[in-house]
């Protein structure tokens, strides 16, 4: 016998003797009947806002699709969902009453309770982690979590009123309403981060995900969607059917983008080539614990470990990421990041993407491996149940295990969470 | 107080055989089973204490040990090799039938007290096997995903069967039940283990006529949640009592006992009993009282427990020479056996003669013939 062997039986012996809780990847790897599970993880397409496949749909009719989809390929009874938390951040009143109508058109009957939610970018995985904490704490046994933005139809500057003048007396608060482009282009100059180094990386988001559309590494988690269009040339209404990312370009390079004029200030370095793009979409995640599943006949694709929310100072938005995955990691009682396989990090902009895994010490390699929101857009609400469907059709291709998810959240924050692939 | 010692052996499992009051097996592990070779010993009790009948010594440790229920010369033990080894004593050396279908640590065997034609084994490897001897596969395997330290059939019917493990879950199975998926093989239910208490134990009730709680207090040293909860720990130990059907007793790695009622085991355990010092390996049911529980503690103490409540007259523990009026006492500790010099794994109760005697083994490579009657203050 090995004295591996010997060992593992030691620690198994030591672990009898120290009553804390385990810790580390084997803990986390291990299954519970408690554990807070995803049998299904879907979204549309994504598509350019206003331009693209789903510009003349509205965002509760993307949400529909993406329900109905995920009732049948789960096969589960709609009865069963208690409750259904939407992430959107521009719908005018939360959505909150059309996110209802969409799930009673999608098949969900009138006992399966329905909220909108809104932390701006983090929306979709603020939504699917409120599920998971109801189904743990026994609120509720069967819920999913979504998320949704028609950027097309509802971006613009109703998004936000006008500050009061309490609000803009308060410095840290006024920056709030500071835009998104602004205060990146100015992180990315007090941080230093070239501007070639983004387009690197920027070209990188849209050679991976070229590669792998081209491929078909996404036709697994898109659900193909039958939307009305018209066609802005013939001004003619046609049906099409929108199975694909549209904002994806192949034979990007980082040369090329390095033409690109700045957006946000003349000597700046942000554009919209290495900024995420404006989009619409939707996606809907499906949760239960392990032993509801089981009973249920349920297929696990895999499990909810841990999700983490911190705040950062309004113009430091972009860092995000750096501040909530180690919290995230710590909760789940992952001691390195070195324990995570992929990396799904939104990429609201190349530089602050790029800052946070640098600054992380994360291999980049691990970074959004099918390209991200520079390459295929960033659908605000919808973004943070998106990269879970993402994340785990590619864990499971490669037979990796654990998985991050984490954004960047307007006026400062962050979000993450940890997934286990099964 | 009788002894045997297992020299250069550390011993893992005991039991009484269910035919003869004087035979007791020992499976050990050399090396305290972490590697080496196991050994079972096949122990008389005899007017000139305690001599090894016979021993079968083996490749890989020894963890635990059942005596066939329908032949008597029939043992099986549980190796650490993930082989299920079943020995007949007409035979000398090696065993008459190995099964290796286990991939990881075999940690504990258990013959089947009804329909006794069939065992279970439960291993490191997240599964429960179910066999018959004269097959040469297993009849059944139910997953539980986690590390499972004991198996165990219902004393009251030969289809039902329990199994704990390390994520904290005591689950049941009925064997008639129907699949519904690969993973739900015959599940009846599975417990959270470190459920809330149905009753709380509250700091000063340990008393029949003072208000509150029958159970005793829980010391501050055990981990609790804000909403009155236990974080998930492993659990190593359980078995069904032998006159209550629907109750079983659970005890790992938090140091605690619980009792849980089948019948309603998601409101929490009946019982939760602090006392140990460290984990918990052993558990056993008195087979003549219904309120009596025997433990093993890595902390190296043996202890004699009352869940308070028992049946018929008299009242709990009464034969133990505790009378009592009432039907439901305070549940508590009512003795302790601290003769063991190092991790006591093993214990396990006489079937036969007066009620209270029983057997021991540990790390200290002691087999310890003792009677609880002796320890209980």
């Amino acid at each position: 016998m090995s004295a591996a062997k010997a060992q593992e039986r030691l620690s198994q012996v030591a672990s009898h003797l120290s009553p804390s809780a385990k810790r580390g990847k084997d803990a986390v790897l291990e299954k519970s009947p408690d554990d807070i599970v995803v049998t299904a993880a879907y979204r549309t397409a994504l598509t350019k806002g206003g331009k693209g496949g789903f510009k003349d749909t509205a965002a509760a009719d993307l949400l529909a699709g993406v329900f109905k989809a995920l009732i049948d390929r789960s096969g589960i009874d709609p009865e069963l969902v208690e409750d259904i938390s939407v992430g959107s951040v521009l719908a005018p009143g939360g959505g909150a009453t059309e996110f209802r109508a969409a799930a009673l058109v999608a098949g969900f009957p009138t006992s399966t309770a329905v909220k909108s939610l809104n932390r701006q970018c983090s929306s979709g995985l603020q939504a699917i982690a409120e599920i998971a904490n109801a189904i743990k704490s026994g609120m509720i046994e069967v819920g999913v979590g979504a998320g949704v933005e028609s950027m097309s139809q509802q971006y613009g500057p109703g998004a936000v009123t006008e500050f009061s003048d309490l609000l803009d007396s308060y410095p840290e608060a006024k920056n709030c309403k500071v835009p998104m482009g602004v205060l990146s282009e100015q992180m990315a100059k007090d941080r230093k981060i070239l501007r070639s180094d983004q387009d690197a990386f920027a070209a990188s988001s849209y050679q991976k995900a070229a590669a792998a559309q081209k491929a078909g590494l996404f036709d697994e988690e898109i659900i193909p969607l039958k939307v009305k269009w018209t066609d802005p040339k013939t001004e003619e209404e046609k049906e099409i059917t929108v199975s694909k990312d549209d904002g994806i370009r192949a034979g990007m390079t980082a040369e090329g983008l390095s033409k690109i004029r700045p957006a946000f200030a003349k000597d700046g370095s942000i554009h919209a080539g290495n900024a995420s793009q404006i989009s619409d979409g939707a996606a809907a995640v499906l949760l239960m614990k392990r032993s509801t599943a089981e009973k249920l006949g349920q297929k696990i694709i895999g499990k909810f470990v841990a999700a983490s929310v911190v705040g950062v100072p309004p113009l430091l938005m972009g860092i995000g990421p750096w501040k909530a995955i180690p919290v995230a990691l710590e909760k789940a009682g992952l001691s390195s990041h070195e324990d995570v396989d992929i990396f799904e990090i939104n990429e609201a902009f190349a530089s602050q993407c790029l800052w946070c895994v640098n600054e992380l010490g994360i291999d980049v390699k691990k970074v959004n491996p099918k390209g991200g929101a520079i390459a295929f857009g960033h659908p605000l609400g919808c973004t943070g149940a998106r990269q879970v469907s993402t994340l785990f059709t590619e864990l499971h291709r490669t037979g990796k295990k654990i998985g991050v998810t984490s954004m960047c959240v307007g006026t400062g924050m962050g979000m993450a969470a940890v997934w286990v692939a099964e | 107080m009788l002894e045997f010692r297992t020299q250069g052996f550390n011993g893992y499992g005991v039991k009484y055989s269910p035919f003869f009051d004087s035979r007791i097996a020992v499976s050990a592990a050399a090396n305290f089973g972490l590697v080496g070779n196991g050994r079972l010993y096949i122990l008389g009790l005899t007017p000139n204490g305690i001599v090894a009948e016979k021993w079968y010594d083996t490749q890989d440790c020894l963890f635990d040990t059942a005596w066939s229920e329908a032949h008597e010369n029939q043992i099986v033990v549980a190796s650490g090799d993930g082989a299920v080894k079943l020995f007949d004593l007409n035979l000398d050396n090696f065993p008459v039938q190995s099964w290796h279908e286990h991939k990881r640590e075999v940690f504990s065997v258990h013959w089947n007290l009804t329909s006794k034609d069939t065992f279970c084994s439960s291993s490191w490897d997240g599964t429960v096997k179910i066999w018959n001897p004269t097959r040469p596969a297993s009849i059944l395997t139910l997953p539980t995903n986690s590390c499972t330290y004991s198996a165990s059939w219902s004393p009251h019917s030969p289809f039902l069967l329990s199994c704990v493990s390390s994520d904290s879950h005591l689950r049941v199975f009925d064997v008639r039940a129907p699949t519904v998926s690969g993973t739900t093989n015959h599940l009846v239910s599975a417990t959270s283990i470190h459920n809330a208490p149905a009753v709380s134990n509250t700091p000063y009730a340990c008393t029949i006529d003072g208000p509150g709680s029958l159970l005793p207090p829980i010391p501050p040293t055990v981990p609790r949640l804000a909403n009155g909860t236990f974080p998930p720990s492993e659990c190593l130990t359980h078995d069904w009592n032998k006159y209550r059907d629907t109750i079983i007793a659970t005890g790992g790695v938090d140091r605690l006992i619980r009792t849980f009622d089948l019948r309603m085991p998601s409101q929490g355990p009946l019982a939760v009993l602090p006392g140990h010092g460290y984990a918990i390996r052993k558990l056993a049911w008195s087979p003549h009282l219904p309120d009596v529980l025997l433990s093993a503690s890595y902390d190296m103490t043996c202890r004699v427990w009352t869940d308070g409540i028992g049946l018929g007259v008299g009242g709990p523990g009464v034969s133990m020479g505790k009378t009592s009026e009432v039907v439901q006492g305070p549940a508590r500790e009512m003795g302790r056996m601290a003769r063991h010099t190092e991790f006591v794994t093993g214990v396990d109760w006489c079937l036969f003669g007066a009620e209270g005697w029983c057997a021991s083994c540990g790390w200290d490579e002691r087999l310890l013939v003792w009677d609880v009657r002796a320890i209980m203050g």
